[in-house]
């Protein structure tokens, strides 16, 4: 009897994998990383480490951002789970809550790598104490100004603001350039964008923005209507471009670099694009200031590797955390990709030194901070969300502040109470 | 004994079918009823609570903005789905090459996926770079761009209007040629040797031997709006101030994001209820002025 071709070699193949001489596809451990982060980053890391294990490669497989936690949440339910999972940071606590990772606290506690890796990640991979992820990478927010626009306008580009009002009367001067130049930029309808950006003006100023906890007071402080009422002002004076009111994330990361925005909010990442981008333009970064001269702060971003529930490759993701947080990972792939390292006694380093942006920008993870709740997306993220939209009614509206705040705030307790 | 055996074999018949539609939709439908009782997230303990979800629902004001919306947004565009339609189908139901050539013309968005199509109109109405605010430049009908997205509710409903208008109107217009071309031409001749104008052939010939096709369009777009998601998830995401976000955006946000399955079942049944309601009172409705 002769068998077919292609049965023929199945059979074959099934043979040898039976006699463990073609190591099976199963073999590699499975990811599951967002996409719309720091893929490229991702992609290194995974790199680095097969390059290093190639008997236990890592399979990285990208899950829609919006997507990212039904589908974990489905993948959960089904028991279908990866063996590793690179997941936005603020979702952490939501998953260690619900018991859904493995809380690996025993095998990492002599970890001396530990004490110094970024201290909002590690915040938001601890729940009562146990520890259930480490950095996968950091975002770091930061003023970026453009040094073209501030010498146009008669500022010193080397002296950039140290407070809000500062960057009010900065931006004036700017935006009186004309033209298409703006001398601020805040994003209208992004709420990503807003706690990135945003926030930490309230925090540097003292305030807080959510509940930590269900019965928790979240927008607390003065300084939450003191920044609302200087970015109206801001947008009532014209210094923002009309429409930002409409940026909802997809072009935030391309404003700066367009060259005709004088100061702005954003991230680390926006280093490279820019200069992709306008390779001609000077720019500097400070860290984002509050009311006072010395009032500082930033929003830790980026994402946590954890590990599901029902993983069958504990050890070896375990192995790849230790990987991740190692002096030779740091330097060779983080930081020679300029990208933050996510441990803080890693940012004297060879890739920086050559590059003061990225060591001026390194200087925010001291000061980040990353909410903790156990409701982000419904709280802080989603456009629906009670953030943005007090956010939309300070910039846009004249209603009174005071009721927009605490209109926000019993929005926030209920979504929190439940 | 014949006739029990032929029901057993018309049951066998049917059994593929029956099961079919006993895996994909009653049971999902049973499932998302027990999960309407429920507190229920993927990712923890369900608890249930009765009719808890529903009353929360009655008590939600976004839920009441977002089925408000839905209906304003099926009441805008179905006339002018409909009639716009209609009108070209009349204008090319004759197969001349030239009028072959328009129906195809009008008919390729239909293949576009509505994801793919909502990207494209994001883009067009683009503040800085579209081109719908270029040309209104250029024709000199505003004298800066227009913030198409996130500042002006009606603003917005009327771009996703338009988006939707240019990609499903096709769909009618098919409908409507197939059915005006099956009307028997000796009806229209007769009636033009009876001296009948062009659109008393319209009014009394052509839209009451096309009303059984104009009652499916109708009820078609009807639902299709109602459930309309894509092309405001993409383009204005809800805003401003959650006044575009419509019933199965709602649903979607709470059922995945939020991860209130119990709460999102709730409301889809709501919806189901709703547009079964309303396409009984239009089925009904429809026979009524034909009897």
């Amino acid at each position: 009897m002769r068998l077919p071709r292609l049965k023929r070699s199945l059979v074959a193949l099934a043979a040898l994998v039976a006699a463990g001489v073609v190591p099976a596809m199963a073999e590699d451990l499975q990811m599951w990383e967002r996409s719309g982060g720091n893929a490229g980053m991702v992609d290194a890391l995974v790199a680095a480490w097969n390059e290093k294990n190639p008997d236990r490669k890592i399979n990285l497989t990208y899950i829609p951002h919006t997507e990212m936690v039904p589908k974990i949440a489905q993948a959960i339910a089904s028991g279908e789970v990866p063996d590793l999972m690179g997941m936005d940071l603020i979702y952490g606590p939501q998953f260690e809550a619900a018991g859904q990772l493995v809380d690996i606290t025993d095998k990492v506690k002599d970890w001396p790598e530990l004490k110094t890796a970024v201290q909002g990640h590690m915040a938001v991979s601890t729940y009562e104490g146990k520890l259930y992820g480490v950095p996968l990478y950091a975002d770091v927010s930061a003023l970026f100004y453009n040094k073209d626009l501030f010498r146009k306008a008669g500022l010193d580009p080397e002296k950039p603001p140290t407070n809000l009002a500062e960057i009010r009367e900065y931006a004036d001067k700017i935006t009186a350039l004309g033209g298409d130049v703006k001398g601020y930029f805040l994003a209208g309808s992004c709420a990503g964008c807003n706690i990135f950006t945003v926030a930490p003006l309230m925090w540097a100023a003292g305030a807080t923005v959510e509940p930590e906890a269900a019965n928790g007071e979240p927008l607390n402080g003065d300084g939450i209507k003191e920044v609302l009422q200087w970015a109206r002002d801001m947008v009532k004076a014209g210094n923002v471009h009309e429409d930002a009111r409409a940026e909802t994330g997809e072009t935030f990361h391309l404003r700066f670099g367009s060259g005709k925005i004088g100061m702005m909010g954003t991230g680390n990442f926006n280093i490279t694009l820019a200069k992709e981008q306008n390779p001609e333009m000077d720019f500097g970064i400070a860290l984002l200031p509050g009311l006072k001269t010395g009032e500082v702060s930033s929003f830790a971003g980026g994402d946590i590797v954890t590990i599901p529930m029902g993983s069958k490759r504990v050890d070896d993701a375990v192995d790849f955390m230790k990987f991740l947080l190692s002096d030779e990972t740091q330097v060779e792939v983080y930081a020679k990709m300029l990208n933050m390292t996510t441990r803080g006694d890693m940012t004297e380093n060879k890739y920086f030194a050559a590059e003061p942006k990225v060591q001026q920008v390194a200087k925010a993870i001291a000061v980040a901070e990353t909410p903790y709740t156990l409701k982000f997306f419904e709280l802080i993220n989603s456009p629906q969300g009670p953030w943005l939209q007090m956010l939309q009614r300070a910039y846009y509206e004249g209603t009174d502040l005071d009721t927009i705040i605490s209109e926000a705030k019993a929005q926030m307790k209920s979504i929190a109470a439940e | 004994m014949h006739s029990t055996s032929g029901r057993y074999v018309g049951l066998l018949y049917l059994a593929p079918a029956l099961a079919f539609v006993s895996a994909f939709t009653v049971y999902p439908f049973l499932q998302m009823i027990w999960m309407s009782l429920h507190n229920w997230s993927l990712i923890s303990a369900k608890k249930y609570i009765g009719l808890g979800n529903f009353v929360k629902a009655w008590n939600d004001p976004q839920f009441w903005t977002s089925l408000g919306f839905t209906f304003r947004y099926t009441l805008y565009i179905t006339p002018i789905l409909m009639i716009l339609g209609f009108l070209i189908a009349l204008l090319t139901a004759t197969n001349t090459p030239l009028r072959k050539f328009t129906r195809g013309v009008v008919f390729a968005p239909v293949v576009i996926g509505l994801g793919a199509s909502s990207l494209l109109w994001y883009w067009l109405f683009s503040y800085d770079f579209g081109l719908i605010n270029r040309s209104l430049i250029d024709l000199g009908i505003v004298s800066k761009p227009v913030l198409w997205f996130g500042a002006d509710a009606d603003v917005s409903l009327w771009a996703v209007i338009a988006s939707i208008v240019w990609k499903v109107v096709g769909f009618g217009t098919i409908l409507f040629v197939a059915a005006i071309q099956a009307i028997p031409g000796e009806i229209n001749e007769a009636t033009m040797v009876d001296g009948a104008s062009y659109w008393q052939r319209v009014r009394r010939i052509t839209l009451p031997l096309t009303a059984k096709t104009i009652l499916l369009v109708t009820l078609v777009s009807a639902i299709g709006s109602l459930l309309a998601f894509d092309q405001f998830y993409i383009m204005t995401a809800g805003q401003p101030h959650n006044q575009t976000t419509t019933a199965v955006l709602l649903i979607y946000l709470n059922s995945f994001p939020y991860l209130k399955l119990g709460y999102g079942s709730a409301l889809s049944l709501i919806l189901a209820a709703i547009i079964l309601t309303c396409t009984i009172f239009q089925i009904v409705l429809t026979r009524r002025s034909h009897g």
